[in-house]
């Protein structure tokens, strides 16, 4: 039995994508098809004009390297304070260490958590974690935002402080794809795809593959 | 304690190799001579004789002659033998007039040209080199040797598995920030680096223990047999490996540490990526 079935969509540039459903419709999956983290097992996914189901694995990680991920259980690392985590993503790329340090303050700076760098995770709170986990998601600027239910477990304030920082991505280009389980309340102009028992809720206006 | 192990495994065949050196290098100084026996043929007359005998004296490489007539050869087998001519249904000596040399080299082309020269003179009938007991206890070397180097592949082995094990359960230890990596777009190259450079430095620090202890059995041995040298009627000197041979332990033990790292992070990689 599928987890998904007979999903066709379109995502373009600066987008503002949420995809909406309850518990187990299957919206982590479809995240994790968009960003390369698993393989579809049947049909096709093009990014950029090539499929990614040819991609071998020793092109994946450049793949993956296109997108910023806030994974669902956010997956900080305990074991470094916030800088460290933050800087991980640069690491991979091998950058200098001067720029991995611009780099890292800039995006705790967006975050609001510059004054935090040598804290540990655990002594954040709840919503500052999150806002961890986006500053290092967006530390090596991807063109793409991908976020697993960014909001689920996080008070009214919190949330609506991480919603504005998407948003504030979002307005100046940067394609991003929200997964939740309620349907979104702002006057962004964006594209909703309801998935209800991982089929595509075509009730809810959502655009089909021309 | 990762390099104690691997100080310590590494110590048992290097010793083995060790005394192995040693000793071949002693066997080679003990005083060898080279001897062969010429036989003579049958019926050789008297002159011939002289004349081959006066050749040998001649000759630079040979250092002593003993001629042994038949009578007396036939005398001695019989003796040893316990039979007299009659009894033992020969009538007529069997065995062949004989000189038996001791040469002056011990270089095996030096010796091969000598007795195809000799062979070429009338009279000669057989030449036959004798080894004696140096030949039996190079063999012996050698087979130790052969010994002492399959035990060494056995040691190696063991060690690969265990610091492959060992690198295993880093892995385990680091299991989230192997995956997170992966995710954000890591090669596995990049995650495994770490985990490998770990393997290179176990196997640099445990040959260099290694070569602490085969210093320190060195030294305690030779302060050992300083003390009994009057026993051995001269001095025994347990030599250390050189400086080539020291470095070749060290990339060995470096080898088999960075290919157990790898092997086991590459397992580790492959197994978080069938589950992701």
């Amino acid at each position: 039995m599928d987890v998904l079935q007979d999903i066709n969509l379109e995502i373009d540039a600066g987008d503002l994508i949420f995809v909406t459903g309850s518990s187990g419709a299957g919206k982590s999956t479809l995240l994790k098809l968009i960003s390369a983290v698993e393989r579809p097992s049947s049909g096709t996914i093009v990014f950029e004009n090539q499929n990614i189901n040819f991609l071998n694995k020793n092109e994946m990680p450049y793949l993956r390297r296109k997108f910023g991920m806030i994974f669902q259980d956010h997956k900080l690392l305990y074991d470094r304070d916030c800088f460290d985590n933050v800087a991980l993503p640069l690491q991979i790329n091998e950058l200098d260490p001067s720029d991995i340090s611009r780099r890292v303050r800039a995006a705790l700076n967006k975050v609001g958590l510059l004054n935090k760098e040598k804290l540990m995770p655990i002594t954040l709170s709840g919503g500052e974690q999150q806002r961890l986990a986006i500053a290092r998601a967006i530390v090596s600027r991807p063109s793409i935002l991908i976020a697993d239910e960014p909001i689920a477990n996080l008070d009214k304030n919190y949330a609506s402080e991480i919603m504005n920082i998407f948003y504030s991505f979002h307005q100046v280009g940067v394609t991003v794809i929200i997964s939740s389980h309620e349907a979104p309340t702002t006057s962004i102009k964006h594209k909703e795809f309801n998935i209800n028992q991982g089929k595509l809720n075509l009730e809810k206006n959502v655009p089909l593959l021309t | 304690m990762m390099f104690l192990v691997i100080g310590i495994t590494l110590s048992l065949p290097s010793i083995g190799l060790l005394f192995l050196d040693n000793a071949s290098q002693l066997s080679n100084k003990i005083k060898y001579e080279a001897e062969i026996s010429v036989f003579l043929t049958k019926d050789i007359i008297e002159d011939q004789i002289e004349f081959i005998e006066s050749g040998l004296k001649k000759n630079s490489l040979i250092k002593n002659i003993h001629f042994e007539p038949k009578q007396d050869a036939w005398d001695k087998l019989q003796t040893k033998l316990k039979l007299s001519s009659l009894e033992g249904g020969i009538s007529e000596n069997p065995l062949p007039d004989a000189f038996f040399i001791s040469l002056n080299t011990l270089d095996s082309d030096q010796i091969a040209n000598l007795i195809n020269d000799l062979k070429t003179i009338e009279g000669i009938k057989e030449i036959v080199i004798d080894g004696g007991w140096i030949k039996k206890l190079r063999s012996i070397l050698y087979l130790i040797k052969v010994g002492v180097y399959t035990l060494g592949a056995l040691l190696i082995a063991v060690l690969i598995i265990v610091i492959s094990n060992t690198i295993r359960l880093q892995t385990l230890t680091y299991q989230d920030e192997i995956e997170v990596s992966r995710l954000i777009g890591a090669t596995n190259s990049f995650i495994r680096r770490p985990f490998t450079y770990t393997g290179i430095i176990y196997g640099f620090g445990g040959g260099l223990i290694t070569l602490g202890i085969l210093k320190v059995i060195v030294i305690i041995f030779n302060l050992i047999t300083h003390r009994i040298e009057d026993f051995f009627g001269g001095l025994i000197v347990i030599q250390n490996f050189n400086l080539e041979e020291s470095i070749l332990l060290i990339f060995t033990a470096i080898l088999a540490g960075w290919l157990a790292s790898f092997i086991a992070a590459k397992q580790a990689i492959y197994r978080l990526e069938k589950n992701i």
